[in-house]
Protein backbone atom coordinates (compact mmCIF):
# COMPACT_ATOMS: atom_id res chain seq x y z
CA UNK A 1 0.00 0.00 0.00
CA UNK A 2 2.96 2.08 0.73
CA UNK A 3 4.49 1.80 -2.99
CA UNK A 4 1.72 2.34 -4.30
CA UNK A 5 1.04 5.98 -2.27
CA UNK A 6 4.38 6.48 -3.05
CA UNK A 7 4.13 6.06 -6.86
CA UNK A 8 1.15 7.86 -7.10
CA UNK A 9 2.65 10.71 -5.42
CA UNK A 10 5.64 10.47 -7.74
CA UNK A 11 3.50 10.31 -10.87
CA UNK A 12 1.17 13.32 -9.38
CA UNK A 13 4.74 15.38 -9.60
CA UNK A 14 6.02 14.58 -12.58
CA UNK A 15 2.44 15.93 -13.83
CA UNK A 16 2.51 18.86 -11.86
CA UNK A 17 6.39 19.84 -12.69
CA UNK A 18 5.56 19.16 -16.37
CA UNK A 19 2.80 21.71 -16.26
CA UNK A 20 4.32 24.08 -14.74
CA UNK A 21 7.25 24.62 -16.99
CA UNK A 22 4.80 24.03 -20.14
CA UNK A 23 2.33 27.14 -18.55
CA UNK A 24 4.79 29.03 -16.94
CA UNK A 25 6.37 29.95 -20.31
CA UNK A 26 10.28 29.65 -18.52
CA UNK A 27 11.35 28.14 -21.40
CA UNK A 28 12.87 29.64 -23.90
CA UNK A 29 11.98 28.73 -27.95
CA UNK A 30 14.17 31.40 -29.71
CA UNK A 31 15.91 29.86 -32.08
CA UNK A 32 18.76 32.05 -31.54
CA UNK A 33 19.57 31.20 -27.49
CA UNK A 34 21.35 27.75 -28.25
CA UNK A 35 19.54 24.57 -26.16
CA UNK A 36 22.08 23.59 -22.81
CA UNK A 37 24.56 21.21 -23.49
CA UNK A 38 22.72 18.57 -21.85
CA UNK A 39 19.37 19.52 -23.92
CA UNK A 40 20.83 19.89 -27.11
CA UNK A 41 23.01 15.92 -26.24
CA UNK A 42 19.48 14.94 -25.54
CA UNK A 43 17.63 15.81 -28.36
CA UNK A 44 21.20 15.04 -30.85
CA UNK A 45 21.20 11.06 -29.76
CA UNK A 46 17.21 10.96 -29.69
CA UNK A 47 17.36 12.11 -33.61
CA UNK A 48 20.46 10.22 -34.58
CA UNK A 49 19.18 7.12 -33.35
CA UNK A 50 15.85 7.39 -34.28
CA UNK A 51 17.09 8.13 -37.76
CA UNK A 52 19.59 4.98 -37.75
CA UNK A 53 16.66 2.69 -36.50
CA UNK A 54 13.92 4.06 -39.05
CA UNK A 55 16.48 4.32 -41.92
CA UNK A 56 18.42 0.78 -41.38
CA UNK A 57 16.76 -1.32 -43.92
CA UNK A 58 16.32 0.92 -46.96
CA UNK A 59 17.74 -0.64 -49.99
CA UNK A 60 20.06 1.52 -51.53
CA UNK A 61 20.43 1.62 -55.59
CA UNK A 62 23.38 2.12 -57.84
CA UNK A 63 24.30 6.18 -57.06
CA UNK A 64 27.00 6.19 -59.55
CA UNK A 65 24.18 6.81 -63.01
CA UNK A 66 25.22 10.60 -64.10
CA UNK A 67 21.41 11.17 -64.95
CA UNK A 68 20.62 11.11 -61.06
CA UNK A 69 23.43 13.57 -60.63
CA UNK A 70 22.02 16.01 -63.12
CA UNK A 71 18.65 15.06 -61.23
CA UNK A 72 19.85 15.50 -58.22
CA UNK A 73 21.76 18.20 -59.05
CA UNK A 74 18.27 20.82 -60.11
CA UNK A 75 17.00 19.78 -57.17
CA UNK A 76 19.52 20.31 -54.49
CA UNK A 77 19.86 23.95 -55.56
CA UNK A 78 16.67 25.26 -55.78
CA UNK A 79 15.74 22.62 -52.48
CA UNK A 80 18.69 22.49 -50.24
CA UNK A 81 21.12 24.88 -51.15
CA UNK A 82 20.05 27.88 -49.39
CA UNK A 83 20.33 26.09 -45.68
CA UNK A 84 23.14 23.25 -46.73
CA UNK A 85 25.35 25.35 -48.57
CA UNK A 86 27.31 24.70 -52.18
CA UNK A 87 31.44 24.47 -52.80
CA UNK A 88 32.51 27.71 -52.77
CA UNK A 89 30.40 28.79 -50.06
CA UNK A 90 30.63 28.75 -45.78
CA UNK A 91 27.30 30.74 -44.83
CA UNK A 92 24.06 31.71 -45.74
CA UNK A 93 21.07 33.84 -43.80
CA UNK A 94 19.29 30.08 -43.78
CA UNK A 95 22.26 28.86 -42.21
CA UNK A 96 23.17 31.22 -39.68
CA UNK A 97 19.64 31.78 -38.19
CA UNK A 98 18.30 28.09 -38.51
CA UNK A 99 18.59 26.24 -35.09
CA UNK A 100 20.07 23.77 -35.02
CA UNK A 101 22.40 24.92 -37.32
CA UNK A 102 21.70 22.34 -40.74
CA UNK A 103 24.96 21.00 -41.93
CA UNK A 104 27.23 21.75 -44.75
CA UNK A 105 27.28 19.01 -47.33
CA UNK A 106 29.49 20.70 -49.29
CA UNK A 107 32.06 19.50 -47.36
CA UNK A 108 32.89 15.58 -46.64
CA UNK A 109 31.04 13.87 -43.78
CA UNK A 110 34.34 14.04 -41.59
CA UNK A 111 34.54 17.62 -41.27
CA UNK A 112 30.91 18.19 -39.67
CA UNK A 113 31.82 18.47 -36.32
CA UNK A 114 29.98 17.17 -33.32
CA UNK A 115 27.93 13.86 -35.12
CA UNK A 116 29.20 11.24 -37.14
CA UNK A 117 27.41 9.47 -39.76
CA UNK A 118 28.22 5.78 -40.09
CA UNK A 119 29.81 4.22 -43.06
CA UNK A 120 28.75 5.46 -46.57
CA UNK A 121 25.63 2.89 -47.03
CA UNK A 122 24.36 4.09 -44.26
CA UNK A 123 25.14 7.49 -44.63
CA UNK A 124 22.79 7.26 -47.89
CA UNK A 125 19.83 5.53 -46.33
CA UNK A 126 19.91 8.39 -43.77
CA UNK A 127 20.56 11.17 -46.24
CA UNK A 128 17.18 9.15 -48.09
CA UNK A 129 15.01 8.91 -44.83
CA UNK A 130 15.72 12.49 -44.03
CA UNK A 131 15.32 13.82 -47.08
CA UNK A 132 12.04 11.91 -48.00
CA UNK A 133 10.56 12.50 -44.05
CA UNK A 134 12.03 15.71 -42.94
CA UNK A 135 12.82 16.03 -39.05
CA UNK A 136 10.08 17.88 -36.46
CA UNK A 137 10.91 21.37 -35.89
CA UNK A 138 14.17 21.26 -37.19
CA UNK A 139 12.97 23.18 -40.25
CA UNK A 140 13.67 20.14 -42.57
CA UNK A 141 10.55 19.19 -44.65
CA UNK A 142 9.47 16.05 -45.27
CA UNK A 143 10.05 16.12 -49.51
CA UNK A 144 8.82 12.90 -49.82
CA UNK A 145 5.30 14.47 -50.02
CA UNK A 146 5.71 16.10 -53.07
CA UNK A 147 9.04 14.26 -54.54
CA UNK A 148 9.04 10.40 -55.78
CA UNK A 149 11.58 8.28 -54.18
CA UNK A 150 13.08 8.55 -57.33
CA UNK A 151 13.96 12.32 -57.41
CA UNK A 152 15.12 11.54 -53.88
CA UNK A 153 17.75 8.88 -54.53
CA UNK A 154 18.77 11.33 -57.28
CA UNK A 155 19.20 14.06 -54.75
CA UNK A 156 21.01 11.31 -52.34
CA UNK A 157 23.59 10.52 -55.15
CA UNK A 158 24.04 14.68 -56.09
CA UNK A 159 24.89 15.34 -52.22
CA UNK A 160 26.81 12.11 -51.96
CA UNK A 161 29.36 13.94 -54.95
CA UNK A 162 28.84 17.48 -53.77
CA UNK A 163 31.75 17.76 -51.27
CA UNK A 164 34.27 16.94 -53.87
CA UNK A 165 32.91 19.23 -56.59
CA UNK A 166 34.70 22.61 -57.42
CA UNK A 167 32.21 25.81 -57.36
CA UNK A 168 31.89 25.45 -61.36
CA UNK A 169 31.36 21.90 -61.61
CA UNK A 170 28.41 22.59 -59.11
CA UNK A 171 27.10 25.80 -61.51
CA UNK A 172 26.95 23.36 -64.69
CA UNK A 173 25.42 20.15 -62.95
CA UNK A 174 22.83 22.47 -60.85
CA UNK A 175 21.69 24.56 -64.55
CA UNK A 176 18.61 23.99 -66.08
CA UNK A 177 18.59 24.19 -69.91
CA UNK B 1 -30.61 36.61 -40.97
CA UNK B 2 -28.75 34.28 -39.75
CA UNK B 3 -30.03 31.92 -42.34
CA UNK B 4 -28.88 34.31 -44.90
CA UNK B 5 -25.47 34.92 -43.44
CA UNK B 6 -25.32 30.89 -43.46
CA UNK B 7 -25.74 30.49 -47.13
CA UNK B 8 -23.11 33.24 -47.74
CA UNK B 9 -20.85 31.69 -45.74
CA UNK B 10 -21.51 28.64 -47.78
CA UNK B 11 -21.23 30.21 -51.20
CA UNK B 12 -17.97 30.87 -50.18
CA UNK B 13 -16.61 28.07 -48.73
CA UNK B 14 -17.72 26.03 -51.91
CA UNK B 15 -15.69 28.73 -54.24
CA UNK B 16 -12.58 28.91 -51.95
CA UNK B 17 -11.92 25.28 -51.21
CA UNK B 18 -11.85 23.87 -54.25
CA UNK B 19 -9.92 27.15 -55.57
CA UNK B 20 -7.53 26.79 -52.42
CA UNK B 21 -7.12 22.51 -53.10
CA UNK B 22 -6.32 22.90 -57.09
CA UNK B 23 -3.28 25.86 -56.51
CA UNK B 24 -2.10 23.73 -53.63
CA UNK B 25 -2.01 20.95 -56.56
CA UNK B 26 -0.23 23.32 -58.40
CA UNK B 27 2.40 24.22 -56.74
CA UNK B 28 3.86 20.57 -55.74
CA UNK B 29 6.94 21.11 -58.14
CA UNK B 30 7.89 19.92 -61.42
CA UNK B 31 11.58 20.35 -62.22
CA UNK B 32 10.16 22.47 -65.05
CA UNK B 33 9.34 25.04 -62.89
CA UNK B 34 12.78 25.95 -62.01
CA UNK B 35 13.63 26.46 -65.62
CA UNK B 36 13.02 30.76 -65.52
CA UNK B 37 14.92 30.97 -62.25
CA UNK B 38 18.05 28.97 -63.77
CA UNK B 39 21.10 30.03 -65.66
CA UNK B 40 22.48 27.82 -68.35
CA UNK B 41 25.22 25.90 -67.56
CA UNK B 42 28.61 27.74 -68.20
CA UNK B 43 30.28 25.32 -70.16
CA UNK B 44 33.17 27.52 -70.93
CA UNK B 45 34.97 26.83 -68.04
CA UNK B 46 35.50 22.88 -68.42
CA UNK B 47 38.81 21.88 -68.50
CA UNK B 48 38.98 18.41 -70.67
CA UNK B 49 42.61 18.10 -69.69
CA UNK B 50 42.23 17.40 -66.25
CA UNK B 51 39.56 15.19 -66.72
CA UNK B 52 38.52 11.33 -66.09
CA UNK B 53 35.87 10.58 -68.69
CA UNK B 54 34.88 7.52 -66.43
CA UNK B 55 34.10 9.63 -63.54
CA UNK B 56 29.89 10.47 -63.41
CA UNK B 57 30.35 13.77 -62.42
CA UNK B 58 32.37 14.83 -65.95
CA UNK B 59 29.91 12.21 -68.17
CA UNK B 60 27.52 14.09 -66.28
CA UNK B 61 28.31 17.43 -67.38
CA UNK B 62 29.72 16.56 -70.53
CA UNK B 63 25.72 15.40 -71.16
CA UNK B 64 24.53 18.60 -69.84
CA UNK B 65 26.80 20.96 -72.10
CA UNK B 66 26.10 18.62 -75.30
CA UNK B 67 22.48 18.79 -74.59
CA UNK B 68 22.97 22.62 -74.28
CA UNK B 69 25.27 23.31 -77.35
CA UNK B 70 22.57 21.37 -79.45
CA UNK B 71 19.53 23.34 -78.31
CA UNK B 72 21.52 26.65 -79.37
CA UNK B 73 22.11 24.82 -82.49
CA UNK B 74 18.61 24.06 -83.07
CA UNK B 75 17.77 27.64 -82.65
CA UNK B 76 19.98 28.65 -85.13
CA UNK B 77 18.34 26.76 -87.77
CA UNK B 78 18.92 28.19 -91.06
CA UNK B 79 17.01 25.45 -92.95
CA UNK B 80 13.62 26.17 -90.75
CA UNK B 81 14.45 30.43 -91.50
CA UNK B 82 14.40 30.01 -95.26
CA UNK B 83 11.18 27.83 -95.16
CA UNK B 84 9.57 30.53 -93.68
CA UNK B 85 10.63 32.91 -96.16
CA UNK B 86 8.12 33.29 -98.91
CA UNK B 87 10.01 34.05 -101.50
CA UNK B 88 6.79 34.37 -104.35
CA UNK B 89 5.85 37.39 -102.27
CA UNK B 90 9.58 38.61 -102.85
CA UNK B 91 9.54 38.36 -106.34
CA UNK B 92 6.21 40.44 -106.55
CA UNK B 93 7.24 43.17 -104.20
CA UNK B 94 10.72 42.79 -106.79
CA UNK B 95 8.37 42.81 -109.92
CA UNK B 96 6.24 45.99 -108.35
CA UNK B 97 9.31 48.51 -107.93
CA UNK B 98 10.92 47.61 -110.93
CA UNK B 99 7.55 48.33 -112.50
CA UNK B 100 7.11 51.48 -110.59
CA UNK B 101 10.65 52.19 -111.73
CA UNK B 102 9.68 51.73 -115.34
CA UNK B 103 6.85 54.08 -115.08
CA UNK B 104 9.38 56.53 -113.78
CA UNK B 105 11.59 56.07 -116.78
CA UNK B 106 8.68 56.56 -119.04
Amino acid sequence: MKIIKSLLLLIALTIGTTAIVMYSGIVDVAADEPHSDFVYWLLEETRKNSIKKAAQHIQVPNLEDPELLLMGGADYEFMCSSCHLKPGQSQSDMSVGLYPAPPNLAVSNDEHKGHEHGNDIQAERNNFWVIKHGIKASGMPAWGKTHDDQRIWAMVAFIKRLPTLSPEQYQILTAVE
Amino acid sequence: MKTSLLKTVSKIALVLIPAITFSMAATAHDPKMHVKKAGKADCSKMSHSKMDMKDPVVIAMMKKCKKQAKAAHAKMDHSKISKKMDHNKTKKIDDKSNKKEGHQHH
